[in-house]
């Protein structure tokens, strides 16, 4: 579960707050979409969620834990349990597809047992990536260059990294940015499913709101730094 | 301790007084031959094809190789330094500024054209002032290794502080020896530090052009000795060795490439290690700043003093070539790899580490992986400028095909001598061959990446891999050292030479391909966001 309590992100030597006093609550399973124009604040709330952005004022809980009190091996098991997909899916573009798909499980593999992965991969871990990709539905891409992948698979093999990462939560920024309508409504609809299916909070924050009220339970408005709320999860 | 008196720095005046002056000397002869025959090739003029193809071929030349042809030639000395420097620096300085001036913007020629203009005109009214920071910056960049060569043509017997350490490590005075090397990192240090300040006051580069013209004056004597310079080379003529130097040739030539391919290996793991531990985005601000002062340490010594110091430790052969490229290739490449960790494309990373990723396991998985291709053209470079330096280090006594032509001249058999120059200039030649095609073929296979950039562009790349192949890439801190290589520059195709120097200019414009800022991120590149611990 996700509770953000009157939250304030101010950049320094910026004139306003990106995020202006956000409160929200996320339960198990639930999926959210925060709509909202560029530069409304999407992407710092969803960092601010994993502490890759801190906060000025209130309150961020994980799982009841408050994020801003954590520092080094408690944010790491922190940032284990929210997988992140971003707006161009950030693979590396040099691994093979298994490997950036595995990058997924760094949370909870030593150092020396991830560099020996990149070197030696033994079958359990390959039959993991390849579980992965079977779930967004390109297993056959296990062992491809992740450069030869097309959009829309990129974004399938970011889910699937997010997938292994055996997530409490996923916050997804913009996934579908960069995506046609159609394939952009399978993504949205992937997503949605498997967060429901595993039992996965999912923040999705999207430019197109047209899938929004299809697919979410909530869906929250950002604007200005400020939250509005659009479709609530009781109603 | 007697060795570190101030009579003893007192005494090392004089050769540092001939180093410094033998590079400006040199500088000076290369600018006034260097730049005309530039002019000459930009400005198209009758025989311009043959003049380019002529500064190539001598650029091929290890500076040591021309240093010992010079003592041979001029006999023991300042002078022979200043005409070996002379020479390698009118190839580089010719070769270099015809490539910068061809990519001077097309409008304002072509209107001095159009007033009837003659070619000292187009120059001096166009194309100079056009060009006119990138030729001064390019001019002290130059300078900078003219310095470095300055002090190492003194190891075959040209005069200044490298023949004094030849001298001490000869006469097994090892902490005279000592002193003389940290007096020469100083002066390097002090070059670097000069460089800085011409490039903000370009007036203080005339002091080095007057320290040119009073080292010219006084080795008058000995540079235009030419009837025994005549003499001595026709005792060159015609080259040949005899059928038991024939024989060990290839024992040299392999010799000359493992020193090379073995030598770039371990300056690469050494670069490698040091790179990962000085990269701002992965150690903290004080391990960078101290492993960085060891690598600035190992990249101040050339090679050439390197094996001095390895011959003495490790005995003469092959091994001592082997870990003085080892080491100097470790400085040089551990800064650029370093560099090419700080300039990996943020986001992937990011990702990686907010999967929980540890700082080693986000190393692994996201840092190394984007830099790999970086890596990768660096070190290529590195082997290409290692043939060249294996070649060399032999001279001192590190094995392979420079220590037998060291030993000929020693036993004055001019003939073969003058056979292993021109072996050593094949190999090089032949190397920077292989190295174009090794650029451009994976370029090719790599796909995607235009193969064709705009003039200005392709010359600014080009400069970089002569200023890298002629100075190894570890001197001063001007533009010419800032920007990172361009990766996997393209042999300039048959058709880019053939459309000459009109094409060149009219694409000078564009100054920066299209995704080139995407490839190559600035290094002071800031994010809005703050970092997050």
């Amino acid at each position: 579960m996700i509770v953000l309590d009157e939250v304030v992100v101010r950049y320094p030597g910026a004139q306003r707050p990106a995020v202006d006093g956000a409160s929200l609550l996320v339960k198990t399973g639930e999926s959210v979409a925060l709509v909202g124009p560029s530069g409304s604040g999407k992407t710092t709330l969803l960092r601010a969620i994993n502490r890759l952005v801190p906060i000025t004022s209130g309150t961020i809980l994980v799982d009841g834990v408050a994020v801003e009190s954590l520092q080094d091996k408690a944010l790491r098991a922190l940032r284990t349990r929210l997988a992140m997909i971003a707006q161009h899916h950030d693979l590396v573009d040099r691994l093979r597809v298994h490997q950036n798909v595995m990058a997924g499980a760094l949370g909870r593999w030593s150092s020396l047992h991830a560099l020996r992965y990149l070197a030696f991969p033994l079958r359990g871990e390959l039959d993991e990536a390849r579980n992965a990709l079977a779930r967004v539905g390109i297993a056959e891409k296990l062992r491809a260059p992740t450069s030869a992948l097309s959009g829309g698979e990129r974004q399938r093999v970011a889910i699937a990294r997010a997938l292994v990462q055996q997530p409490h939560a996923i916050l997804a920024d913009e996934p579908i940015a960069s995506l046609d309508p159609e394939l952009a409504e399978q993504i949205v609809a992937l997503l949605t499913t498997l967060a429901k299916e595993s039992g996965i909070a999912l923040i999705c924050s999207l430019h197109q709101v047209q899938f929004a009220d299809r697919y979410f339970d909530q869906i929250v408005r950002l604007e200005g730094g400020r939250l509005e709320r659009l479709k609530s999860s009781v109603a | 301790m007697t060795q570190l008196s101030p009579h003893f720095f007192g005494s090392l005046l004089v050769p540092v007084g001939q180093t410094i002056g033998m590079a400006c000397a040199g500088m000076l002869l290369a600018l006034v031959i260097g730049i005309p025959l530039a002019i000459a090739v930009a400005t198209r003029a009758p025989g311009a094809r043959a003049i380019a193809a002529g500064l190539s071929a001598l650029r091929a030349i290890p500076d040591l190789t021309l240093a010992i042809l010079a003592v041979v030639l001029l006999g023991l000395g300042p002078a022979a330094g200043i005409a070996a420097l002379a020479v390698f620096y009118t190839a580089m300085v010719g070769k270099v500024s015809a490539e910068l001036l061809l990519a001077a913007p097309v409008p304002p020629v072509d209107a001095l054209r159009a007033t009837g203009s003659g070619r000292v005109g187009l120059a001096t009214f166009g194309l100079i002032p056009a060009m006119l920071p990138d030729l001064l910056s390019f001019g002290m960049y130059a300078f900078e290794c003219a310095m470095r060569a300055s002090i190492i043509v003194g190891a075959v017997g040209a005069g200044g502080i490298g023949t004094e350490l030849v001298g001490a490590i000869n006469a097994l005075d090892y902490a005279r020896a000592a002193a003389i090397i940290v007096v020469l990192v100083a002066l390097i240090a002090a070059v670097d530090t000069f460089g800085i300040a011409v490039r903000r006051y370009p007036r203080t580069g005339f002091v080095l052009l007057a320290i040119g013209v009073l080292t010219l004056w006084i080795d008058r004597p000995q540079l235009f000795a030419l009837s025994h310079a005549f003499v001595t080379f026709a005792k060159m003529l015609p080259p040949q060795l005899s059928l038991p130097e024939l024989g060990a040739l290839p024992r040299l030539l392999w010799e000359t490439a493992a020193i090379a391919v073995v030598g770039t290996a371990l300056g690469a793991l050494l670069g490698f290690a040091f790179g990962l531990v000085c990269a701002r985005n992965i150690v903290p601000f004080a391990v960078v700043a101290l492993v960085r002062r060891v690598l600035d340490t190992a990249r101040a010594i050339p090679e050439v003093v390197w094996g001095l110091i390895l011959v003495v430790s490790v005995g003469i052969g092959p091994l001592a070539g082997i870990l003085a490229l080892g080491l100097h290739s470790g400085g040089v490449l551990g800064k650029l790899y370093a560099e090419a960790f700080e300039n990996v494309d943020r986001p992937p990373v990011l990702s990686i580490a907010a999967t929980g990723a540890s700082k080693l396991s986000t190393v692994g998985f996201a840092i190394v992986p984007l830099a790999w291709r970086t890596l990768g053209v660096h070190t290529l470079f590195r082997l290409e400028w290692n043939v060249r330096a294996a070649a060399v280090v032999g001279m001192i006594g590190a094995g392979g095909i420079g220590q037998a032509l060291f030993l000929s001249q020693q036993l004055f058999f001019y003939k073969a001598m003058a056979a292993y120059v021109l072996i050593t200039w094949a190999i090089v030649l032949a190397f920077d061959a292989f190295g174009e095609r090794a650029r451009a073929a994976r370029l090719s296979a790599e796909g995607g990446r235009p193969r064709r950039r705009s003039g200005r562009t392709r010359a600014r790349s080009r400069t970089r891999s002569s200023d890298r192949s002629l100075c190894d890439g570890s001197a001063g801190t001007g533009r010419f050292r800032e920007r990172p290589p361009f990766e996997g520059r393209a042999a300039p195709s048959a058709s880019a030479r053939r459309s000459g120097a009109r094409k060149s200019r009219r694409s000078a414009s564009r100054s920066m391909p299209p995704n080139a800022s995407a490839r190559y991120p600035s290094r002071r590149r800031t994010s809005p966001v703050p970092r997050a611990p």
